[in-house]
């Protein structure tokens, strides 16, 4: 009975093959799965709660989400993906938890399943993904251990991923005179001029809080002024001259910033900027969304984007998030279903067009999305500027990370020296890093 | 001295009405808050003058609504959900902690064979153990070593009953969150409760004894109605912080049995503060509590002075 | 018979349930954790696999500059707290001791701050603390004073003004019971004997509230190093680490870092700290009770 049935649908299925492959379902076998799946509070996966109903309604697989903070999530999936068997089918992890997970062995490695030939759709396009991040943020295994190269595979696929841009109000700079900034002098020097020619006015909006969002900010400014937190054999280099410009740079910025700026997580620089407050947002791409939504911002319309001003180089960042299966899931199968038609050509303009961010070339070129969203051309400028190796992602990276921030934090409102605590971390680091074993073959 | 009222000078007054607007205030700011507009908050114009919308209650309790707000166009605020979750939790810890509390405070007074002073100075101890040293542990323990084999008898058959996957664990069940709120609540209740037990007159008790009372009997039908005002005293303050309690609750719960507290403390999330939202989310999570305040003030103090005059 | 032996078990059985949860969910999870402190933990190895460092965890905490300027903070933060509640508090109390009318009404609003959730209460003050659209500074630039950065450079005593608002009261209740209780006999003869109101808060009043004022602010010593949720809501514990009390830093370590070893040692510091103010309290109450036992001896042997 159950035989007839299975070489009934297998007919059928090859009867829609014949009749076009629009019509072909390799999703029946999974119809009725319901998929856990973990994602972020973030713009971009918001966008992403609007398109899911329309994965369900064509394949019959539901999914349930579990939305949380990124960096709850991340605790939440540190305890889930260490059970033998985890609730959760598919996950969104932020780019430096890559190296934790695939560690830990705790991802599937894509290959098999785009090697299934019942799973992978041909059409799917892969080189059409933005290769700047599917490197850096689905590839291990390669350059440094977390990059592409020669050995390097497929872990996962970029998904709500973000370069940095610079954006800019149009009218204060306009009425004042203001030339773009190209690079970063020009850029310091109109930061510090807005609040002069706007009383009230801050210059450029930047996270700047303890932890995470420092490290963050400075991280911005390290790469386009040719510095980097580790030399070719993992000796920190994030005391040199360099850094300590960028460090600089973020202190300028937020001395010349609104006011309250050395508290502001992400959610209140770009609260600042919404509202007006600052002229500049220099960040992730992910706020453009919510800048053109009058219900958020105060400032619609009057937002110009521009590239990541340049130091020593153009090097805009990589990050945000990408999506994996771990490897102790129920329904892989179904979940690379999701996965595939999530960041397909088809479910990638859907998202964008829904206000997210696309992971794919074609999207950024796409008529109808440049049309809706004007600023995607800048932004797939930009990407071509984005650096995969932008941090480090190595197991570590949380501790040196949250050292980083919290120095970095005590130099903007405790007025550290700055080469004094860059050393500082410098010094730490190199313990953390002797410790972890990177130095075994030197 | 004791009759009639004293007459005060006005600067009094003014003190008295200065220290009202400063312990209100804040609830109140809330309160008129969770009723605007994000625009309308974060516009310095509006004070007072703003058009009242039920937006933001209808956004944070969209899942359990029976009709979809035209607003809000996708339901990701699962707060209807938290909200009995958090009833669930408060309600069971507050009633087990009062039971379990009650009967060992009953045996410590009457059958006298642990010393007073073990209990209060235990007391002490666990009152000052912070809920932050006991997150590593339990977070631990919860999750690997209080678990139920799937391969067992009792871990399929909750797995069959249940659904999910993996051993059955403490973690991420209502019971793994009240089991702690029970431990960490019953030094206190039974301290409180221990203080009341006390002015129960024994006579009462031989009485009902003579007349043929098993000792369960007695405690239930003669000691238990006589201590009912220290039992509300307990129960409040069980009730306290089973409800308003965040980091071991955070540690602990899964996405289906997240509390009020772990909502609002994700939804301060960084990318954008929503502060009408949160504010009727807070609105929500303090009802209980105002309620409480309002109606059993005299509870709440003699707890309080309990507590800490004779502790 | 065996009804003997059936009473003789009842205490045991009406003792049990307690004893086995308290076992359960408070020794066992201590134990554990002075267990785990010795180890190498990380959050996805169960306390088996993390292999053994003994005292190491203790000694990198010791050295650890940010350990240490978390203490600082953390003792601070309690020692503020403390001596300004005491201070309004108390100071409340003897102004706010007279008999008028709707003090029961007065009383109830004053709970309240304790009752909220700290996470609630944590929300209303980081809105009134908003650089912009903040409360403070809203009212500050209407009546022409400059804006104040509060949860940015100003942010521990942005946090200790929100736990003043919340405990005070909590302080005053305690001290206006232990007013109400003093004996009125004691009042009454200093009044006949012309005692100004000064001369009897500090010669009578406050002497004879001594011992409660002690236990209460002890308690609120120990409740101060509990504190955790407000912060976290306020400030996460920037900027830096200006904010970040231990209870936060060992929640940060144990989630953020992924250290399970170094957040239990530091748990155990924290417990080691707090044991030492517990048992200086118990110790007090103990003094205190063979004290008035001593003196109401000798009272009676006088007669």
């Amino acid at each position: 009975m159950s035989l007839s049935l299975k070489s009934a649908t297998a007919g059928l299925a090859l009867a829609a093959c014949l009749a076009g492959p629009s019509l072909a379902n390799p999703y029946a076998e999974y119809e009725g799965t319901t998929l856990i799946v973990n994602f972020p509070a973030h713009p971009h996966y918001d966008a992403v709660m609007k398109i899911l109903p329309e994965f369900t309604a064509e394949t019959g697989i539901e999914v349930e989400v579990d939305q949380l903070p990124y960096l709850k999530m991340r605790e939440r999936q540190t305890l889930e993906l260490g059970q033998d068997e985890g609730e959760y089918d598919l996950i969104a992890y932020v780019v430096f938890s890559k190296a934790d997970y695939v560690f830990a062995d705790q991802l599937e490695n894509l290959a098999k399943y785009f090697m299934n030939p019942k799973l992978s759709d041909p059409g799917y396009d892969a080189g059409d993904l933005i290769d700047g991040y599917v490197y850096n943020i689905g590839f291990a295994g390669g350059d440094k251990g977390y990059l592409q190269g020669a050995t390097g595979s497929l872990f996962g696929i970029p998904y709500g991923s973000e370069t940095s841009v610079l954006g800019y109000r149009k009218d204060i700079f306009d009425k004042h005179g203001l030339k773009v900034p190209e690079t970063y002098d020009e850029l310091l020097e109109i930061a510090c001029q807005i609040p002069e020619l706007e009383p009230g006015m801050g210059g450029l909006s930047s996270r700047a809080a303890s932890g995470h969002h420092a490290a963050h900010a400075f991280l911005l400014h390290l790469n386009p002024m040719g510095g980097a937190i580790f030399d070719d054999q993992w000796n920190p280099v994030v005391n040199n001259e360099a850094g300590v410009k960028a460090a600089e740079a973020l202190k300028t910025i937020v001395d010349c910033g609104p006011e309250g700026a050395t508290n502001f997580g992400f959610g209140e620089a770009l609260g600042s900027f919404l509202n007006g407050d600052t002229a500049m947002f220099l960040d992730t791409t992910v706020v453009a969304g919510q800048i053109d939504d009058p219900s958020k911002s105060q400032v619609v319309g009057k937002v110009g984007w521009a590239l990541h001003p340049m130091g020593t180089e153009r090097a805009s960042q990589t990050g945000g998030f990408g999506i994996g299966i771990p490897a102790n899931a129920e329904n892989k199968e179904a979940a690379f279903l999701l996965m595939q038609w999530l960041t397909s050509r088809k479910g990638d303009k859907l998202v964008a067009m829904a206000g997210g961010n696309p992971s794919r070339f074609s999207t950024h070129a796409d008529e109808e999305v440049n049309a809706k969203y004007p600023h995607m051309a800048t932004f797939g400028e930009a990407l071509k500027h984005a650096d995969p190796d932008w941090r480090p992602i190595i197991p570590v990276w949380g501790k040196i990370n949250a050292d980083l921030g919290t120095t970095l934090s005590k130099v903007l409102t405790e007025d550290l020296d700055i080469q004094e605590a860059l050393d500082g971390v410098a010094e730490r680091t190199k313990g953390v890093m002797t410790e972890a074993g990177y130095y075994t073959w030197n | 001295m004791s009759t009639g009222y004293e007459k005060q000078p006005t600067a009094f007054y003014a003190l008295i009405a200065a220290l009202v607007v400063m312990s209100v205030g804040p609830v109140l700011l809330m309160f008129i808050n969770s009723f605007k507009l994000d625009v309308d908050i974060i516009s310095g114009t509006s004070g007072l003058i703003f058009l009242p919308t039920i937006q933001n209650y209808e956004t944070a309790l969209c899942d359990v609504l029976w009709y979809k707000p035209d607003h809000v166009d996708h339901c990701s605020l699962k707060f209807g959900n938290a909200f009995i979750n958090s009833l669930i939790i408060a309600l069971v810890s507050t009633v087990l902690t009062l039971v379990i509390g009650c009967m060992a405070a009953y045996a410590l007074v009457r059958f006298r064979f642990m010393g007073r002073d073990t209990v209060s100075l235990s007391t002490l101890m666990v009152r000052m153990v912070p809920p932050a040293v006991l997150l590593v542990p339990v977070f631990g323990l919860w999750n690997n070593e209080f678990c139920i084999g799937k391969t067992t008898y009792v871990g399929a058959l909750i797995r069959e009953t249940f659904g999910g996957r993996g051993d059955v664990c403490l973690a991420g069940t209502h019971s793994g969150i009240i089991l702690v709120y029970v431990a960490m609540n019953l030094p206190f209740v039974i301290w409180i409760l221990q203080s009341f037990i006390l002015q129960v007159p024994r006579s009462l008790e031989e009485a009902a004894r003579v007349d043929g009372a098993g000792p369960f009997q007695v405690f239930f039908k003669v000691v238990l109605p006589l201590i009912k005002p220290g039992l509300a005293a307990a129960a409040i303050f069980t009730f306290r912080i089973a409800w308003n309690e965040y980091l071991l609750a955070s540690a602990l719960s899964d996405r289906n049995t997240k509390t009020v507290p772990i909502l609002i403390v994700n939804n301060m999330s960084e990318f954008n503060v929503e502060w009408g939202v949160i504010m009727a989310t807070g609105m929500l999570l303090a009802i209980p509590p105002i309620i409480f305040t309002l109606f059993a003030s005299r509870q709440i103090i003699t707890g309080m002075t309990a507590g800490a005059v004779k502790g | 018979m065996r009804r003997a032996v059936a009473n003789r078990l009842t205490p045991y059985m009406f003792m049990a349930p307690a004893v086995v949860i308290m076992v359960i969910a408070l020794l066992y999870p201590l134990g554990y954790m002075v267990w785990g402190s010795f180890r190498d933990w990380d959050p996805s190895q169960t306390i088996g696999e993390a292999e053994f460092v003994g005292l190491k965890n203790y000694v990198t905490l010791w050295h650890d500059p940010n350990f240490r300027e978390s203490l600082g903070v953390t003792l601070s933060f309690a020692f503020f707290v403390v001596t300004f509640e005491m201070f309004i508090g108390v100071g409340l109390a003897l102004l706010l001791d007279r008999n008028i009318r709707g003090m029961s009404v007065l009383r109830t609003l004053f709970i309240l701050p304790m009752m909220i959730a700290p996470v609630v209460v944590g929300l209303m003050w980081r809105y009134m603390y908003h650089p912009t659209v903040g409360t403070f500074n809203r009212v500050f630039e209407a009546i022409g004073l400059p804006k104040v950065d509060w949860l940015g450079t100003n942010a521990l005593m942005s946090v200790i003004i929100a736990d003043i608002w919340q405990w005070t009261p909590f302080i005053f209740i305690l001290s206006l019971a232990a007013l109400q209780s003093l004996p009125r006999s004691a009042l009454e003869a200093a009044r006949i004997d012309g005692a100004t109101g000064w001369q009897q808060i500090i010669h009578i009043k406050l002497p004879l509230m001594m011992p409660v004022l002690i236990v209460t602010g002890l308690l609120r010593l120990i409740d101060a190093f509990k504190v955790l949720e407000v912060i976290l809501v306020m400030t996460e514990g920037g900027p830096g680490l200006s904010t970040e009390i231990l209870a936060l830093r060992i929640s940060r370590t144990a989630t953020e870092f992924r250290e399970l070893g170094v957040a239990a040692a530091m748990s155990n510091y924290l417990l080691i700290l707090l044991l030492f103010f517990t048992v200086s309290m118990f110790a007090f109450t103990r003094w205190q009770e063979m004290r008035a036992n001593r003196l109401r001896t000798a009272v009676e042997e006088d007669e």
